[in-house]
């Protein structure tokens, strides 16, 4: 096929998924002159670009359909029969361009009932729109005299105003392009992770500082990269309204769609596959959560429904909603159809609250349905939208009001090619297990309430009120055979979800927790399921990557008949609800609590083992070194059995010296008395014990500055805002060398546009003195709006004196900074953002996403 | 990791009409001839990491230059037992689209195979050992094989005697 063709071919697929959505809404406001223009040059453009490619089928049924929409151009009333009408030209016409992508020629084929069809309705048209032509549109009258031929050329000079209108600011490229700029840099941060490693406890300053600009520009790159792989929602939105209209026509029902996020971008591979998922929910919400007009009406709601669907970044994470404000899911019959279906018993579906019984809708099987409909009952249930979105780390959940409405979310990730991992030992050998489907890691050591216990010859896990199959890796892997039963009450278990099975792998220690490249397999070890990739560590080990997926079909968990209702896994960090918390002692003094969530293992060590350099104490295990810290004043060392936690930040690991763990907890993180000693951020009530919450960061900042550097701080978003090149250009890479993520924009009005899109910064710099809208201007706007008046704001001055200082602080900036002054700049954000820093939710959320990201 | 890169570049490496030029490398203590011309590098290994589960001939994996490349035994794939001191060097080689490590107890010299001194296969030799192998020729140190790379890397049985069975059918008709 050759390049104009294929171009084509491209182009006119994109453009007509775009006017399907534009017909739909040209329904509902029939006098938008400017859609019909755009609708009516697209149509324009494949007829002419079809005659000079000799697609002769296409051209007939684009010229036809142009006639008609060259009537609605001249004011004719666009009915839902002409919509009809052009829709299903639209699909004659993808149909010919999938054929043409197929076999590189039109096929053959009669088009001469659409084309009839087109034509008398464009006659119907041109008749009743006379009276009104005339007075809209008076050179519409010798057109309507000869429909068919004087039409084309009458639009011609309309149509050669249209490219400079739609001046492209984009250039296509290829996939393949893509993918290869992926894959080196795939490599270069596998380069960047083996540097880091051999430099480790190189202390040249000047090394360093070359290293640790690399890695930032590492980072950026791989982000830069991602970007551009990413498409934006608005191509699965896109088809939305359309399918919406026709939903309702099928169903008798009126419904409105409304669509917010469109712009939102994601991975173009994970793109296509959130687009069966989308569709089927809003088939459902329309079929099933929607009531009919009559019964809205005795409701007391409006006779349109509305189905709402948005789409929104959230925690490195794509947040997905569809809404709609019907009858809300029946939960009296959802737990009659659970029992039913043996999903649960009576007395367990009777305790369930609500929102857990709604979560059965996604079991195997389960349709709420009394009856089959055209609609949503094609075999395909919801059990297919959750499998599909967990196939892709994802989850799904759905909320309902009864008689508001329901509504279902999906969180899934933004890519599939990098992903975070926990680096694990079995029987000596590491494995990469990524962290997607990992609910929690439990300790079986001494000191843990956990135990393996044994149900029907299978290992089993009881942990709190569940029984979970458990699966010892090393046995399933064939790596060792009986190892002594003291070294096995030390191992770990990692429990994963998968689908809706629940288990237990059984692990030596987890070591590290990574950003791994996912690399294929070689072909021919490929069909070792419990693998799914390889990669290379920073220090050049190559490791396996287990598959989760593949050791649960190992294990033989059965997934259709074990529904479990089971609370989502949450990847992100723990919600002001419940986190699980550590309480232990350390010192003398109240007991200390540390959230589980940040604890990477739990490690009993020997005095031998601690060695105390100039640096503080270390921790010599299996081959490397960790810093390590007395969690409080006050702790006991012991020869033997001294716990330590460890915690990690980006892969960097230090630990804690405890004296003793006490407990673990399910409470809510609720500081009650906060606190000013370093290391303890306040006292809290945690289920009956009053304990103090330690301070990570600040451990972290003392033992591992460096990773503070490049894990947390890094973080930060900055928003630059000057009006001059010359200092954005000086700023900006200033505030990147100090670890910041800067967004910069040339005006004041530029930045707001960027803020109202939702784009949110940790702060903003700006100048003050700026052309259209200065930078006091700028502040106080931004002010105005609660959702904003808690980013701080920093002003860049050309001299600060008192006159700017005043002039900031009623404008509510927090800091005055000249413009040439960037060690005064950088003072003021560190001093502005570390305060952020120190609210527990902001750490975790940091620490967590770190670790995830 | 030691590499072995730049080749020296003797006539012996080079082919020149009927001639071959062949690595000589030794594994379960016999000798072997490998086409020069598929052969990337030849490397010192420093670690494998084995892969759990999978067909005895793969050893594991080795990170060659940040490339993952997986490791086969030659002596395992030839049904021999491996000898002392085992798996010391690989010999980078690619292919069917991946990239391999053979890993052979040592390394001998370059030599120029004559097509003159091309030896029919020797009657001993089981057939599952002739499959693997492109020709044998005579010289000063005995019989030397040259292995068919392409073969020697097909580790699917299953795959190979279906092809075998194609390749049989192509060359003698499928009238068997």
């Amino acid at each position: 096929m050759d390049d104009i063709l294929r171009d084509f071919l491209v182009e006119t697929n994109e453009h007509i998924e775009a006017a399907g959505a534009q017909l739909v809404e040209l329904e509902r406001d029939p006098s938008d002159r400017e859609m019909i223009a755009s609708i009516f040059r697209l149509v324009h453009t494949i007829k002419g670009t079809c005659g000079f490619l000799g697609l002769a089928r296409l051209a007939r049924v684009s010229h036809a359909a142009e006639a008609v929409i060259g009537r609605m151009r001249d004011g004719a009333r666009a009915t839902p029969e002409t919509v009809t009408l052009i829709l299903s030209t639209i699909d004659r016409v993808k149909d010919l361009l999938a054929r043409i992508e197929e076999t590189g020629g039109e096929p053959d084929g009669d088009d001469s009932d659409l084309i009839e069809a087109l034509a008398s309705h464009a006659k119907a048209m041109s008749a009743g729109a006379a009276p009104a032509a005339p007075a809209r549109a008076p050179e519409a009258a010798p057109q309507s005299a000869q429909p068919s031929a004087a039409s084309p050329a009458a639009h011609e000079p309309a149509e050669s105003h249209a490219p400079r209108a739609h001046k492209p600011d984009s250039i296509r490229v290829t996939i393949e392009a893509l993918e290869s700029l992926m894959l080196l840099v795939s490599e270069l941060v596998l380069t960047r992770n083996q540097l880091t490693e051999v430099t480790r406890s190189n202390t040249d300053e000047a090394v360093k500082g070359a290293l640790q600009r690399l890695s930032s520009v590492a980072t950026d790159l791989q982000d830069a990269v991602m970007r551009a792989r990413m498409q934006p929602m608005s191509r699965v939105f896109g088809t939305l309204p359309r399918l919406v209209r026709e939903l309702a026509a099928q169903l008798g029902k009126k419904i409105d769609l409304v669509a917010e996020g469109a712009e939102t971008e994601l991975d173009r591979q994970l793109i296509e596959l959130v687009r069966d998922p989308l569709t089927h929910m809003i088939r459902n919400c329309a079929d099933h959560g929607l009531e009919s007009v009559e019964e809205r009406v005795a409701a007391g709601k409006p006779e349109t429904g509305c189905i709402r669907v948005s789409a929104a970044h959230e925690a490195g994470q794509i947040a997905i909603e569809v809404s709609d404000d019907g009858r809300g899911l029946d939960c009296a019959r959802i737990r009659r159809k659970a029992v039913a279906l043996g999903l649960a018993s009576e007395e367990e579906v009777a305790t369930l609250s609500d929102d857990d019984v709604c979560r059965f809708i996604f079991a195997p099987g389960f349709s709420t349905a009394a009856r089959v409909t055209d609609i949503s009952g094609r075999g395909v249930g919801l059990d297919v939208v959750r499998e599909n979105i967990e196939a892709i780390g994802g989850v799904v959940s759905v909320a309902s009001t009864p008689g508001a409405g329901a509504r279902f979310s999906i969180r899934i990730p933004l890519t599939l090619a990098i992903a975070p991992a926990l680096i694990v030992s079995i029987a000596g050998q590491k494995f990469a297990l990524p962290q997607l489907g990992v609910v929690e890691v439990v300790g079986l050591g001494a000191e843990s309430p956990h135990r393996l216990e044994t149900a029907q010859g299978a290992p089993v896990l009881r942990l709190r009120d569940q029984v979970l199959p458990v699966c010892d890796l090393s046995e399933l892997l064939g790596l060792e055979a009986g190892a002594p039963t003291a070294a096995r009450e030390e191992r770990l278990v990692i429990v994963m979800r998968v689908a809706a099975s629940t288990f237990g792998v059984i692990v030596n220690s987890v070591d590290d927790v990574q950003e791994i490249v996912v690399k294929p397999l070689n072909a021919q070890l490929a069909n070792i399921r419990v693998f799914s990739g390889q990669t290379i560590l920073g220090d050049g080990a190559v490791v396996l990557i287990l598959d989760s997926t593949g050791v649960a079909a190992t294990l033989g968990v059965q997934r259709t008949s074990q529904y479990r209702v089971a609370p989502p896994v949450e990847p992100v960090a723990p919600k002001e609800a419940q986190s699980r918390i550590v309480l232990l002692r350390a010192g003398p003094g109240v007991s200390k609590a540390l959230p589980l969530s940040l604890i990477t293992r739990i490690e009993s060590v020997d005095a031998t083992q601690i060695e105390t350099t100039g640096q503080g104490l270390v921790l010599r295990h299996r081959g490397r070194l960790t810093p390590l810290l007395p969690a409080a004043e006050g702790v006991q060392l012991r020869a033997f059995n001294q716990p330590v936690l460890i915690v990690g930040v980006g892969g960097e690991t230090m630990g804690l010296l405890v004296d003793d763990i006490v407990d673990i907890v399910d409470a809510p993180l609720d500081i009650q008395i906060a606190q000013d000693q370093p290391g303890v951020l306040g006292s809290a009530d945690f289920g009956g014990a009053i304990a103090e919450l330690l301070d990570l960061a600040h451990f972290i900042r003392a033992a591992r500055p460096d990773s503070v550097m490049r894990g947390v701080n890094r973080r930060f978003r900055i928003l630059l805002v000057d009006d001059r090149l010359f200092f954005r250009e000086m700023l900006a890479p200033v505030l990147t060398a100090a670890g910041y993520t800067v967004t910069t924009r040339e005006s004041a009005r530029a930045a707001l546009a960027l803020i109202e899109k939702g784009v949110t910064f940790d702060a903003i710099v700006t100048d003050t003195d700026m052309p259209e809208m200065d930078g006091y201007t700028f502040a106080r706007t931004l002010n105005a709006h609660a959702r904003w008046r808690e980013t701080p704001i920093v002003a860049l001055a050309a001299h600060v004196n008192e006159k700017t200082v005043a002039a900031a602080s009623a404008c509510g900036m927090r800091a005055v900074a000249g413009k040439f002054d960037r060690k005064e700049l950088l003072r003021a954000l560190d001093e502005i953002l570390e305060k952020g820093r120190l609210s527990i939710q902001t750490l975790e959320d940091q620490i967590l996403a770190e670790v995830g990201a | 990791m030691i590499a072995i890169d730049a080749l020296p570049e003797t006539d012996a490496a080079r082919t020149y009409g009927d001639e071959l030029s062949c690595f000589v490398v030794y594994a379960g203590g016999a000798m072997f001839g490998l086409p020069v011309d598929a052969v990337h590098a030849i490397f010192r290994i420093q670690s494998i990491t084995p892969v759990p589960l999978g067909p005895p001939v793969v050893l594991g994996l080795v990170n060659l230059r940040g490339k993952i490349v997986t490791a086969v035994s030659l002596a395992r794939r030839l049904n021999m037992s491996e000898g002392e001191p085992a798996h010391v060097y690989g010999v980078a080689i690619d292919s069917g689209g991946e990239s391999y490590a053979l890993v052979v107890d040592a390394v001998g010299d370059a030599m120029t195979c004559r097509e003159t001194d091309r030896a029919p296969t020797p009657t001993h030799v089981s057939e599952a050992r002739a499959n693997l192998t492109q020709a044998y020729y005579r010289i000063e140190a005995g019989l030397l094989p040259v292995l068919d790379i392409d073969a020697l890397f097909e580790l699917n049985p299953r795959r190979s005697r279906h092809e075998n069975r194609a390749q049989h059918e192509a060359t003698h008709g499928a009238d068997t």
